[in-house]
């Protein structure tokens, strides 16, 4: 008798079972999988307050690296395995050239300042080390390694000559203030490359120190630090640029984070087999301040032309400046080939120093939108290649202003023979818009590539036409 | 190769060169030409052979110095005539003319359904049909006015008897060769040999700059002649000065042919449809920006506010609110690169021939025989298909020919999140969700009983705040959902923009106060008469801003009827006309669409929501729709107390039941009320035993445990209970779901489907059980001395309850339900169960067989009587819990349908 009393629980439970589970069956499922990019973010380690823990007194930065080794023993070791100390790739073999060769900052030539070789104690402000002033800089030692580039948050640490810590730096403050890389201590280097603001990139200046929403959606809304993206292990940096690589190892994809289906019109999606997110994504650079196209060295040393930062200097010759700059489209397969210091050129042809790879038939080439960086650079006219020229220091261009002293200067540096001829040549060297990913809402639409406004030369890319009219790269018009 | 496959690839090559040509007229030249020359839309087709121009008599224009004629110089390899003969854009209504008062509009002046004769409510003219006294528009001044808007041909080159204007003679009384004198009012003489007539104008949609300005400058200073050759002004093929035109020899070769960069010969683009039909805007990096509303090329937008654009609604240049949020394009049609002529193809285009053909044999899918290209490029006809919309009865004969969105987009594929898929693509148009705001200040009201210094009429925008289309801030406006009848009889919802005219007419015949008698009876010169300023100017500050030129008092009113009466204008009065204007562009993809139910399903749903008509109302007059067009006007138009018009839809009226919106009020009520009785009656009933009880404290009762119901009874009716319950309550949802916002309605129509399919299949097995146990016997009332029992157990609940009297029959495992209680149970799980299953069924099936439905009075019928039955339903189970409580005590009834034991009264008196 007395257990019927309980029998309501049965009850219970079976109308409820009755009930809900036909429910969970049929209710639609909401269909959206979870494809939240946050998810993929990468988890920064609690940070460890350094200002009790590091005493000084330090006279060097050098000193202060030793203070960090102590406790980080490896640090300075997995740094030094890094292209950010290298300068320099690891050997590549590369079809039509007889042994290995290395790409980097350290031996080859881009259009801009040209090259670093003779050149050191200007350009390795930007190293991650100490004292790089010759090609005699020891690269294997650790105290070489300046850790402050990277980790002071104080924001007051500054590095000068031959990437030695400017006068009057407190190295003691910058030391206790060590963290997680910020923004400021990527763009310090990164958005100032060719030597300023934006010069270099045309997507990268230091409206990314503080951006606003729509400069870059993950920078800006999102408040993302450098290193969400060029996830860090190790101290190695992930993210590749065909200036200083030639492959995509290591290299950092939208798809890192987003689905391989991000849209959720067809229409768009057929588009990813072809066109990079980038393409759409990134519609201009410059978008903020005005990037460098064009540098003529041939009209440098001239007192006639009237100085201005963006059109003329006496050291360096003739820029053009453009700000909104509409990329230009090309197939690009994640690699590119590169002009090696002692290449033979053609000075009737532009040389491009380093062609993107990649074309229509290439199914692992996408369109990819690169600022093209033109130019005009000295060439040896006996021997046919480009020079190096010394510019930096005691008998350098920037200083006596005479170019057969700087590129004789130069060229011994660089060990290359020269004839004594010189003459100026055409460049073009290309530069990947990555960075600056707009909102979805500014992104391209159709008619900013299709039809009668389209900015894509569809035939240059090798199309016959529009691909809208006759089809995609793999369909049966080609 | 066999002969026939040869012949097969030889036709099958020719298809495709044939559609490769085709697409290469009507494309290369884009692309080829895509590089950033920002000159890319002055390339024509370089399809287009070079070409002498030919005036009239078919010599070279530059020979002779003549207009040039279209039809003679494109005539040379287009079959010209035919293109004129076959072209509604010319004929423009010319050849279906009917007496005044018999065209579709049931207008009394109509006298066509095309621009020639039939009145539009923005330009006011109208063509005065033959034999009126007091005239408005004549043949040429019809040319001047409305020749803007029409290509040439048809009215404006030939007579109504079939000559060519230019050649025909001299009539006093024609309305063809005269036109009315300003100052007079009265006929006299055009000279057409002077004006010559307009040529249908092959430029105006053919080339890529043609000149609008200079060609509207031409017809209205009555340069017929000229209009065509004024068009190629911009193309600098021709030089105008003050009226003269001279043609650029530097244009020509030495063949005297145009030079190929003159020659900029294309397929229409986006562009040429603008000049007449709204705003296009081609350039996707300038912003788009819309100088004067009212301009000619801008009447379509002016209309509905339709803009045609790829650009993204936050890249333009209007001043719209939220702007920023508007990442969606203007058109996604256009954004997708589709052109005008895409959709609205000239008929016999092969590239676009349709399929379906009531002559094609039915097992052929996909016929292969095409118009040779070069018939088609010789023979285009220039009818271009068209959909269905409210002004249904301009080119009647191209009607519906147009591919629909269904006939492209296949809405099954990309709707399967929408539950009742079918129900509402029948009931919907596609641009329904589609199109759901347009982003543009739109015409309201324009108001002709009053004029402006400028001869034009006050209008009122709507979707702006402020009346100047540029300058004013544009909110946009959500269009009017109205039921059309389409050509198949179907009935679908389609976005509506409504425009209201308010208008003198006057006479027997009704006509609309002509132009020059408004501003005869306003104006003097440049300004208003001292009569009209000391009538309407309440400020007294010498001008008459918005709010003064009305007709809002009696005084006013009479004052211009008197004025209009004495310019010999008989009867004068104020009527109102509604036009509804379909809006089929603008489309927006799924994301900007309609996807929230309750926009429908609410109290609040847009299907039932009032549309201002105007902001004030002439004293006295009355707006009706305008006859004749397809939109099935089902509502009430109404007069507030500050004079604004409105117009409420009741789409009920048309068969459409839309749940969350739409509640018949008596079924309602009477639910509320009989509800509300039960639960009164309950709590008095109740109040009276417990007052009784209070008095009265029982006195011991002699009971006995009884196993009353067996487990699987118990289980039944628990189940029963649970989901009747939520029914009751997902449909409350339903009904009302603005008072439930924090449930999905989607989810809670999926809710109370599947409780429906428990509760049915509940009832279904405890059928069973109950036939093959027998205790269906139960439920079924005995016939002998059933009334008497009836009565028996009605008196025990008025008087005997009260005295603590005992329970007249004994309740008993074999004998549970009292009389009473079988007729309710009966009643309830017999006829209302049933009914409101079957009614669920059949709403439920209006998705899926919706003709069995509808043959029971589709849910307009369906919908409120299952609402009634739920009403009653709720009122039930107040009363049956009740009940419960009316055993030994109040709560023995619910413990024994849980434990299913039950403590039953030991009566004394032994059962009859």
């Amino acid at each position: 008798m007395q257990k019927t009393n309980f029998i309501w629980i049965y009850g219970l439970a079976a109308t409820l079972i009755v009930i809900l589970l036909p429910l969970a069956i049929f209710l639609p499922e909401e269909t959206k999988v979870s494809t939240d990019p946050w998810e993929n973010l990468p988890q920064h380690p609690i940070h460890t307050d350094h200002s009790s823990i590091i005493q000084g007194p330090f006279e060097t930065g050098q000193d202060v690296t030793k203070a960090c080794l102590k406790c980080h023993e490896n640090a300075a070791h997995e740094v030094m395995q890094t292209p950010h100390w290298t300068w320099e790739s690891e050997p590549y073999e590369i079809e039509g050239r007889n042994e290995p060769v290395t790409i980097g900052k350290k031996n080859q030539l881009n259009n801009f300042c040209i090259g670093i070789q003779g050149n050191w104690t200007g350009c390795t402000r930007c190293h991650i080390g100490y004292g790089w002033d010759s090609a005699e800089f020891d690269f294997s030692n650790e105290e070489s390694v300046d850790c402050l580039a990277c980790h002071d948050t104080s924001g007051g640490y500054v590095k000068g000559g031959a990437g030695l810590p400017v006068e009057g730096v407190d190295l003691l403050s910058s030391a206790q203030s060590v963290g997680i890389p910020t923004r400021k201590n990527c763009g310090d280097c990164h958005f100032n490359g060719g030597g300023g603001n934006a010069v270099k990139h045309g997507d990268m200046d230091s409206s990314l120190y503080y951006p606003q929403d729509d400069v870059d959606i993950h920078m800006g809304k999102n408040d993302f630090l450098c290193i969400d993206c060029h996830r860090t292990e190790d101290h190695l940096v992930t993210g590749r640029s065909i200036s200083v690589s030639l492959d995509d190892k290591n290299q950092i994809a939208c798809t890192d984070c987003h689905n391989n289906v991000p849209h959720q019109d067809e229409r768009i999606n057929s588009h990813i087999d072809a066109v990079a997110c980038q393409t759409c994504h990134i519609p201009t650079g410059a978008t903020r301040d005005s990037t460098k196209v064009y540098w003529d060295w041939s009209t440098a040393g001239s007192d006639d032309i009237e100085e201005n930062a963006h059109e003329y200097l006496k050291i360096k010759g003739s820029f053009v400046y453009e700000s909104d700059l509409i990329p230009e489209y090309y197939w690009y397969n994640g690699s590119a080939e590169r002009y090696l210091l002692g290449d033979t050129m053609n000075p009737e042809e532009i040389t491009s120093m380093n062609k993107p790879l990649g074309n229509i038939d290439d199914a692992s080439a996408k369109i990819f939108p690169f600022k093209v960086h033109r130019g005009k650079q000295p060439y040896d006219t006996l021997h046919n290649y480009f020079l190096q020229p010394k510019t930096v220091g005691e008998g350098g261009y920037w200083t006596d202003f005479d170019w057969d002293q700087a590129l004789r200067l130069g060229s011994e540096i660089a060990g290359m023979e020269y004839s004594g001829e010189y003459d100026f040549a055409e460049t073009e060297m290309f530069w990947p818009t990555t960075h600056m990913v707009v909102p979805a809402e500014q992104a391209l639409t159709c008619g900013h590539c299709h039809g009668e406004e389209g900015r894509m030369d569809w035939e240059a890319l090798g199309y016959y036409g529009d691909p809208i009219d006759w089809g995609g790269r793999f369909s049966a018009n080609r | 190769m066999p002969i026939k496959e040869k012949r097969f690839l030889r036709f099958a090559s020719i298809l495709l060169a044939a559609a490769l040509l085709l697409i290469g007229f009507a494309r290369t030249g884009q692309v080829a030409f895509a590089e950033k020359t920002g000159e890319a839309e002055l390339e024509g087709s370089p399809l287009h052979p070079t070409f002498p121009l030919l005036d009239e008599d078919g010599e070279n224009v530059l020979d002779t110095g003549n207009p040039v004629s279209t039809i003679e110089t494109c005539g040379a390899c287009h079959d010209s005539a035919f293109i004129e003969k076959h072209s509604y854009h010319a004929n423009a209504g010319f050849d279906n003319m009917v007496p005044a008062g018999e065209t579709l509009t049931e207008r009394a002046w109509d006298t066509s359904t095309g621009l020639f004769g039939s009145w539009s409510p923005v330009t006011y003219r109208y063509l005065s049909p033959a034999g009126d006294e007091k005239i408005d528009l004549t043949t040429p001044e019809w040319i001047q006015v409305f020749g803007s808007r029409h290509p040439g041909g048809g009215p404006a080159f030939y007579s109504q008897s079939g000559e060519k204007l230019s050649d025909l003679a001299y009539d006093k009384d024609s309305f063809e060769s005269n036109i009315v004198d300003p100052k007079t009012g009265e006929l006299t003489q055009w000279d057409w040999e002077k004006s010559g007539a307009v040529e249908m104008n092959c430029f105006l949609c053919h080339i890529t700059t043609p000149d609008n300005d200079a060609r509207k400058k031409a017809l209205a200073e009555g340069s017929f002649q000229w209009a065509n050759t004024a068009t190629l002004v911009k193309s600098e093929i021709v030089k105008e000065n003050a009226g003269e035109f001279e043609w650029n020899a530097d244009a020509f070769n030495e063949e005297k042919e145009l030079k190929e960069e003159f020659l900029h010969i294309q397929d229409p683009s986006d562009n040429n449809c603008g000049l007449c039909h709204g705003h296009v805007h081609t350039k996707i990096d300038e912003p788009l920006t819309i100088k004067d509303i009212s301009e000619t090329e801008e009447r379509v937008t002016l209309t509905t506010g339709q803009i045609l654009s790829s650009q993204r609604i936050l890249d333009s240049g209007l001043n719209l609110t939220d702007k920023e949020s508007l990442a969606r394009t203007w058109d996604v049609h256009s954004e997708r690169r589709l052109k005008c002529t895409d959709c609205h193809y000239a008929l016999n285009n092969p590239l676009y021939q349709q399929e379906g053909d009531e002559s094609q044999p039915d097992h052929l899918l996909f016929d292969p025989r095409r118009m040779e290209l070069g018939s088609y490029l010789e023979r285009p006809l220039h009818q271009f298909a068209r959909g269905d919309s409210a002004q249904s009865m301009v080119a009647p004969g191209t009607k519906n020919s147009m591919r629909t969105c269904q006939d492209c987009h296949d809405a099954q594929e990309s709707h399967n999140w929408l539950p009742y898929v079918d129900r509402h693509i029948n009931a919907l148009s596609c641009e329904s969700c589609h199109i759901p705001k347009v982003y543009a200040a739109a015409g309201m009201q324009f108001d002709w009983t009053v004029i402006t210094t400028e001869s034009q009429a006050q209008i009122q925008l709507r979707g702006a705040e402020g009346k100047d289309g540029v300058n004013s801030l544009i909110n946009g406006y959500t269009p009017a959902l109205l039921v059309r009848e389409n050509d198949n009889g179907s009935k679908t919802l389609l976005p509506h923009n409504l425009v209201t005219t308010w208008f003198w007419v006057y006479g027997a015949d009704e006509r609309p106060v002509p132009l020059r008698d408004l501003e005869l009876a306003y104006l003097q010169g440049a300004d208003y008469t001292p009569e009209i300023l000391a009538a309407f100017d309440a400020n007294a500050n010498g001008a008459l801003d918005e709010k003064e030129l009305r007709l809002d008092t009696e005084e006013k009113a009479s004052l211009i009827a008197n004025r209009l009466s004495a310019q010999g204008l008989n009867n004068p009065r104020i009527i109102g006309e509604t036009q509804p204007y379909g809006i089929h562009h603008d489309v927006a993809t799924d994301k900007w669409a309609t996807q929230d139910c309750q926009v429908c399903h609410s109290e609040n749903s847009i299907l039932t929501q009032e549309t201002q008509l105007s902001t004030y109302t002439p004293i006295g007059a009355k707006t009706e729709f305008t006859a004749g067009s397809n939109i099935l006007v089902n509502g009430e138009i109404y007069t507030n107390e500050v004079g604004e018009s409105y117009f409420k839809p009741a789409p009920a009226q048309e068969g459409l039941y839309v749940f969350g919106s739409d509640s018949v009020g008596w079924v309602d009520t009477v639910g509320l009320v009989s509800f509300i009785a039960v639960v009164l009656g309950v709590l008095l009933h109740g109040g009276l035993r417990a007052y009784a009880n209070y008095k009265n404290p029982g006195h011991e009762i002699k009971t006995e445990k009884v196993y009353m119901y067996t487990v699987y009874e118990r289980f039944w009716h628990w189940l029963q209970t649970a989901a009747i319950v939520i029914l009751l309550f997902t449909g409350l949802v339903i009904h009302n779901p603005s008072k439930f916002i924090l449930f999905n309605f989607k989810g809670v129509v999926t809710v109370h489907n599947i409780l429906a399919a428990i509760l049915a299949l509940n009832a279904a097995i405890s059928l069973i059980y109950h036939l093959v146990s027998g205790e269906i016997k139960q439920y079924i009332p005995r016939p002998r001395g059933f009334f008497d029992q009836t009565i028996t157990q009605a008196t025990y609940y008025l008087q005997g309850i009260f005295k603590d009297a005992e329970h007249p029959f004994e309740k008993t495992p074999q004998k549970k339900l009292n009389p009473l209680q079988q007729i309710t149970y009966f009643g309830i799980l017999n006829v209302f169960l049933p009914l409101q299953g079957i009614t669920g069924i059949f709403i439920w099936g209006a998705q899926r067989f919706p003709d069995l439905a509808n043959s029971l009075g589709g849910l307009p019928f369906l919908a409120p009587f299952h609402t009634l039955i739920a009403w009653l339903f709720g009122s039930f189970i107040v009363m049956h819990v009740y009940l419960t409580t009316t055993g030994h005590t109040p709560l023995a009834g619910i413990a024994s349908m849980i434990i299913g034991w039950d403590e039953v009264e030991v009566h004394t008196q032994p059962e009859e």
